[in-house]
């Protein structure tokens, strides 16, 4: 079972982007629609990989990689960056957090599959402890 | 390779954009207001920044380039702003009101699938051509805050704490820990600041590691960092802690504004600013709930003098100026509650604000054009009825849209305009009684396949097929929608109208037109009642609910065939050539049922049914108060009053005792 958590405060960009993303294998989601309801559900359960938003109206993104990259059990976890916010500045802001990857909206559909799926191949070639 | 058609998010787009262009809109005018008063509005700049990068990132999304540009022009202006906490020019407010009529205009014709037109160059220049700074405002009072933590702030959060505490509000710390216990209880951060949002205005919520405990499964607390009038002790129980965990974060410069002498330098929140300038205040609706409560203890109390100006009477003394005096004591209570429930109205316009966005939605998502006409007037309905028969107003709206109105070929094969229409009216029936219609021109309810469905006799009239389609359960759908779910929830709509005390009604004509009229009290808390005796037992009932108050000529009566009902034997009378069915309403609570020579006549789905009773006691205004018991949960009894003796008197819904009846008569007709 693969657990997406789905980080975006617009209802209709998490449907776009589970619809993208709905054809990984064995994948369930789970929406988060605030960076702090994201950290919330990222320390009482495990997920196998974050698609997070930069843009949020409590906390923003760049807080919520902050966070789980402060966290022992998150170190590893896979952070798939989406955002509108295309400049050199966030990019290298967010890759120098820890995100893991980072790509920009408008996104195609193939491209964020195609991310989502090496970012889940390195994770489990990386291997669990 | 995924399936991706973004025009399937067109809809679900229309509705995010339209919300955020309106909070937009509410922003920059704040904005403004403030900027008239010399200040910054740090709160709004921010949320303005934030609406516009979510415009920009679903327009990209679905494709509208030209809003792509304009809300980032709009949005690199709103950066720099928020660097300087909230700092905006007349200049630049006026770019950005002009930025949101572009985006608008755009957003309208995309809904109408018109060509959608380029960003204007001007406007561009225009937003571009603003001059930024970056200085943030000086600052009186210091942050008593925790240096890792306040170093997380932004410059323009640091202001707006500091312009709370300068308006003379409290600025504290609370921790929320989470826990999958508490999440399971539906304790969870967004509860948790949606609950604090209430009374309180949230500048930065900060996620702190803590030390893993029985207590912090997660190893996780949240910071809130809150601007209010609140107690510790709200505050605390809103964050599920404790008060001692709620921690002041304001430290003042010495000799600033502490002195008494000195005028304290007192300024409001922009949007607060905002509402004064028209005499607006926005008061929590517990407050006014707290003031209502007060006021019942006093309607007590005049109950409690009229019985004693009674008994001084009843032993000759002369009471005409204490009479006088009570009643005018009674006017004045009257007018004080008059007052009090004014000050919880809200206009009904207001609440049907968002029914156009949301036909609009289901439009674009069934692909039928649906035109939507509402007209409110001036009627305003209690806060805390609006907010409970709100979600029966979508879900009728939901189902004209879906089901009801036929589609464009079909309608266009039927002879009937192509677009539908759903029509929201509302007015003031009464003093204490709205009327809300929601009606549509579509196909009607086909009344043999409700009663197929139910396995139920086909209904003979509106009323009954009303019955029907209102059962727990009953759907006419035969698949499931995307918009309806399954097409469900008819009983919810009737609960919740019954609930608050009202009716639902249907009027349904095949090929023509549904319309579903939803009576509402205005207010619930205070009504005017009469009180009777009925088997020697003092019982009120709102006078709203009775038609009339009859005499009863026992030598007319007419027995009716011969069915036993929960209420003994039915009876008729006739009134103005209309057979009226009566029963005794002492044998529906068991009590002796002795001669009824009175009766109160109550109309349910325009049939007549009177009540027999022994005798009228008065009409006096009433405090409902719920039955908390559920145990003694009585089918008519909606709650207790005191009538000043200090002993509870049953309140009667006459009208539930309608449906009571109906339903005895249909199971006795079984």
């Amino acid at each position: 079972m693969t657990e997406i958590l789905v980080v975006d405060d617009s209802k209709v960009m998490r449907e776009m982007i589970v619809a993208c993303l709905r054809v990984v294998d064995d994948s369930t989601f789970t929406h988060a629609a605030s960076g702090l309801e994201a950290i919330e559900k990222l320390a009482l359960k495990p997920f196998d990989l974050v698609v997070l938003d930069l843009n949020m109206p409590d906390i923003g993104g760049f807080e919520v990689i902050e966070f789980i990259r402060g966290q022992d059990k998150l170190q590893r976890l896979p952070i798939l960056v989406v955002t509108t916010r295309g400049d050199e500045g966030s990019r290298s802001r967010a890759l120098s957090t820890g995100a893991s990857q980072f790509m920009t909206k408008p996104f195609a559909p193939d491209a964020i599959l195609a991310n989502v799926r090496s970012l889940l191949r390195q994770d489990a070639a990386g291997g669990a402890p | 390779m995924s399936a991706f058609d973004a025009s399937e998010f067109l809809a679900g787009y229309l509705v995010e954009v339209e919300e955020h262009l309106s909070a937009s809109t509410t922003n920059l005018l704040a904005v403004e207001t403030s900027l008239h008063k010399g200040q910054n509005n740090p709160r709004a700049v921010r949320e303005l920044f934030r609406s516009l990068h979510t415009i920009k990132g679903l327009s990209a999304m679905v494709g509208v380039e030209s809003v792509v540009d304009i809300a980032h022009a709009m949005e690199t202006v709103l950066r720099h702003a928020d660097r300087a906490a909230g700092a905006l020019s007349a200049e630049a407010v006026e770019a950005l009101l002009a930025g949101l009529r572009a985006i608008d205009e755009r957003v309208r014709a995309l809904s109408a699938e018109s060509p959608v037109a380029p960003a204007p160059a001007q406007l561009l220049d225009a937003l571009a051509a603003l001059e930024m700074t970056n200085e943030p405002a000086p600052t009186a009072v210091e942050l008593d805050l925790d240096p890792a933590l306040l170093a997380k702030l932004s410059a323009a959060e640091k202001a707006q704490m500091i312009q709370g505490a300068e308006a003379g509000r409290r600025v504290l710390r609370v921790d929320f820990v989470p826990s999958p216990a508490r999440a399971a209880d539906g304790i969870n951060i967004t509860s948790v600041r949606e609950n604090i949002q209430t009374f309180a205005e949230i500048v930065k919520v900060l996620p702190l590691s803590v030390p893993k405990t029985e207590e912090a499964p997660g190893g996780l607390a949240f910071a809130l960092l809150v601007l209010t009038d609140a107690s510790d002790e709200k505050v605390a129980e809103a964050a599920a802690t404790t008060p001692e965990n709620v921690q002041a974060l304001l430290t003042r410069h010495e000799g600033r504004a502490e002195a008494p002498g000195e005028a304290p330098f007192v300024e409001e929140d922009g949007v607060e600013a905002d509402a004064r300038k028209r005499g607006i205040v926005r008061v929590d609706v517990a407050r006014l709930d707290d003031a209502l409560e007060r006021l019942s203890a006093l309607v007590i109390t005049r109950f409690r003098l009229m019985r004693a100006v009674d008994a001084l009477a009843a032993q000759g003394v002369n009471v005409s100026e204490l009479g006088e005096i009570v009643k005018g004591y009674g006017r004045q209570v009257r007018d004080l509650r008059g007052a009090i429930m004014r000050a919880r109205m809200v206009p009904v316009a207001e609440l049907l604000e968002r029914v156009p966005l949301l036909v609009r939605g289901l439009s674009r998502g069934t692909k039928k054009p649906v035109r939507v006409e509402i007209d409110a007037g001036k009627a305003e309905l209690d806060k805390a009825v609006a907010e409970r028969i709100f979600p029966a107003i979508v879900h009728l709206i939901r189902n004209a849209v879906d089901h009801a109105i036929e589609s464009p070929s079909e309608r266009r094969h039927l002879g009937k305009n192509e677009e539908g229409v759903v029509r929201v009216t509302c007015f003031e029936r009464s003093t204490n009684q709205l009327e809300l219609g929601i009606s549509d021109d579509g196909r009607g309810i086909d009344r043999a396949s409700v009663a197929q469905r139910a396995s139920r006799p086909l209904p003979e009239s509106d009323a009954e097929l009303l019955e029907l389609i209102t059962q727990p359960g009953l759907s006419t759908l035969d698949r499931a929608t995307k918009t309806s779910g399954r097409g469900l929830g008819m009983d919810i709509v009737k609960r919740a109208v019954v609930e608050l005390g009202g009716e639902l009604s249907l009027r349904t004509t095949p090929g023509v037109g549904t319309t579903f009229t939803l009576f509402i009290p205005l207010t619930i808390t205070i009504v005017d009642a009469f009180s009777f005796l009925c088997g020697e037992q003092t019982f009120v009932a709102p006078v709203a609910a009775i038609e009339e108050i009859v005499e009863v000529a026992p030598g007319e009566l007419v027995r009716g065939p011969s069915r036993q009902t929960r209420f003994g034997e039915v009876r008729f009378m006739e009134r103005r050539g209309e057979i009226v069915p009566l029963v005794n309403l002492a044998s529906y609570f068991s009590l002796s049922a002795r001669e009824a020579p009175k009766a109160l006549l109550v109309r349910r789905n325009g049939l007549p049914l009177a009540f027999g009773i022994q005798r009228m006691v008065g009409q006096q205004e009433v405090v409902i108060r719920p039955l908390e018991d559920p145990l003694v949960k009585v089918k008519g009894v909606s709650g207790s009053t005191d009538l000043g003796d200090g002993r509870p008197t049953l309140v009667l819904d006459l009208l539930a005792l309608c449906a009571a009846l109906s339903q005895s008569r249909m199971e006795a007709a079984v």
